[in-house]
């Protein structure tokens, strides 16, 4: 099956973009930008209500991570709210929420960024029979201490 | 889709037989933390083996002893699926090579295995990995896949459980019990070889269902609406009803409001027959290994069925009536039902079901 692309969207779009932040989420600018990033790519369709929700980071949230590790090491207790968005899946639950996506939730950790492996399991779950279609959502953070992040998502069904 | 190998560290012990025996004498495997320090944490609780594994090499271990089970010597274009939630490292160094795809491509090397999949769907990864290996093969995309999961208890997710007022403070999980204060996380290692078809198969994956709840962040939509689908959906593809159906090892993770849930959602689903199916949650006995539950809970309900032994849910005491559940308490269940739910349920609304049948 071949995917067809519904809708899609990119960040940043100029050095100027930004990215509002998300109630809820803090320190990290990861779960903001993929929040921001559905929106931007649901913005002129409607999707599905079988629609899977898949984050694609080989990143993962870095900032989260390192604001956790640096607590402990500290001898600190973490700050509550990093514990609800310390996995993909919360900001993956608040855009199924926000759009009314309830297909599958999968968070994938390639090794190269991209859509890729993300595109291929989208192929899996409609093919398979649990998704209508796909949201996916690529997410990457810099290695490099306050350096940009991007992100891309699109919206895809099938094809035949 | 056959299962033809397992390999698996749990508190219990290294292998099959270790845990099995461990969740079947019905004592839970938790201790006090002695890792690292958790003097600052409310709970100190954790289900772990001794002294400081190393999650790699582990890895390594339990696939090669699922893939000698399974007679898999020829690895040649085999993916491996692998369920992480990552290395502490990264959140230190910012070294690529501590990244879950780099990690995860380190170890399918090592085992001689085609370039895979990384799951990091929180306590869903291990069991998406499952149904999505299942549907590769019955879709003939690959006639077998492996799929491991690990997680080794480590200081950052027991802190950030822990501040989120996750953890157990009495030290048990009691899954759909009165009391109930939280979960126990554990040490999980785990694989599985699937494959299209085999001579002596230890079970088969029957059927499968992933689902979303499109509700919440964190929370589990009430109703159970979700997991009900999820399980729906398995029923469907292997093409049974609820009456069918001898064992169900629940997600059950001892939190108040999953379990309630996750209660709703069997009764959706399974209808009466939800009243009479026994029902336990071995994280009850092994504790929570998060990314890697899943794949410990599966092999968990295979040994089950094999031995015609269902495990106790333990920590239970007393009836929850939000929780209507036929659980079994006390002491393992002699059973040999052909046909068993494993569950799991996660952060962002994301629910599995797999549904395992005996060799018949």
């Amino acid at each position: 099956m071949s995917l067809l692309t519904r809708s899609e969207a990119t960040w940043p779009q100029s050095q100027s973009d930004s990215v509002p932040a998300l109630a809820g989420f803090v320190v990290s600018a990861f779960s903001p930008l993929a929040a921001h990033i559905a929106a931007r790519c649901l913005e002129q369709v409607t999707a599905t209500e079988r629609t899977a929700v898949i984050i694609v980071s080989a990143t993962g949230d870095l900032e989260t991570a390192e604001a956790t590790a640096k607590a402990v090491d500290a001898g600190q207790r973490p700050g509550p709210l990093l514990f609800y968005q310390a996995v993909p899946n919360a900001v993956a639950g608040y855009i199924a929420a926000k759009h009314g996506l309830a297909g599958p939730v999968i968070c994938l950790g390639p090794q190269r960024p991209g859509l890729d492996e993300g595109l291929a399991v989208a192929d899996l779950l409609i093919r398979d029979g649990d998704a209508d279609e796909a949201l996916i959502i690529s997410v990457e953070q810099a290695m490099v201490p306050g350096g940009t992040g991007n992100a891309i998502a699109v919206l895809v069904k099938g094809g035949n | 889709m056959a299962i033809t190998g397992m390999g698996v560290a749990s508190a219990y012990g290294l292998g099959p037989a270790a845990l099995l025996s461990g969740v079947l004498s019905s004592k839970p495997s938790f201790g006090p933390v002695t890792r690292f320090d958790v003097s600052g944490r409310r709970a100190n609780a954790a289900a772990a083996l001794p002294g400081s594994p190393d999650l790699r090499s582990t890895l390594r271990d339990v696939i090669e002893a699922a893939c000698a089970q399974a007679g898999l010597s020829n690895r040649s274009g085999i993916p491996l699926f692998l369920a992480l939630h990552g290395d502490p490292e990264v959140a230190r160094s910012r070294d690529a090579q501590h990244l879950p795809g780099a990690f995860a491509a380190s170890v399918a090397s090592a085992c001689g295995f085609a370039p895979g999949r990384v799951y990091t769907s929180a306590c869903v990864a291990a069991s998406t990995a499952v149904a999505d290996a299942a549907a590769a093969i019955s879709l003939g995309d690959v006639s077998t896949v492996v799929v491991a999961a690990g997680y080794l208890v480590e200081q950052d997710q027991f802190a950030l459980f822990d501040a989120g007022r996750a953890l157990a403070a009495d030290g048990e999980v009691r899954p759909f019990s009165l009391g109930r204060k939280g979960i126990v996380i554990g040490d999980g290692v785990a694989a599985v070889v699937l494959s299209a078809a085999a001579a002596e198969p230890l079970a088969f994956v029957r059927g499968w269902g992933r689902s979303g709840d499109a509700y919440h962040v964190c929370q589990p939509i009430p109703d159970g609406s979700g997991m009900a689908r999820a399980i729906s959906a398995a029923l469907g593809r292997a093409g049974l009803v609820p009456e069918q159906l001898g064992y169900v090892n629940a997600h059950g993770s001892g939190s108040v409001l999953s379990d309630v849930a996750e209660a709703r959602g069997l009764n959706l689903a399974l209808g009466a027959a939800a009243g009479t199916v026994p029902v336990s949650s071995t994280k009850s006995l092994h504790g929570q290994s998060l990314e890697a539950s899943p794949l410990v809970e599966l092999v968990t309900t295979v040994l089950a069925l094999r031995e015609g032994m269902l495990p106790v849910n333990a920590g239970f005491l007393g009836a929850d009536p939000d929780c209507d559940l036929n659980l079994i308490v006390d002491e393992p269940l002699a059973a040999t039902p052909a046909y068993a739910l494993s569950l799991n349920s996660a952060f962002g609304g994301a629910n599995t079901a797999l549904l395992v049948g005996t060799p018949s």
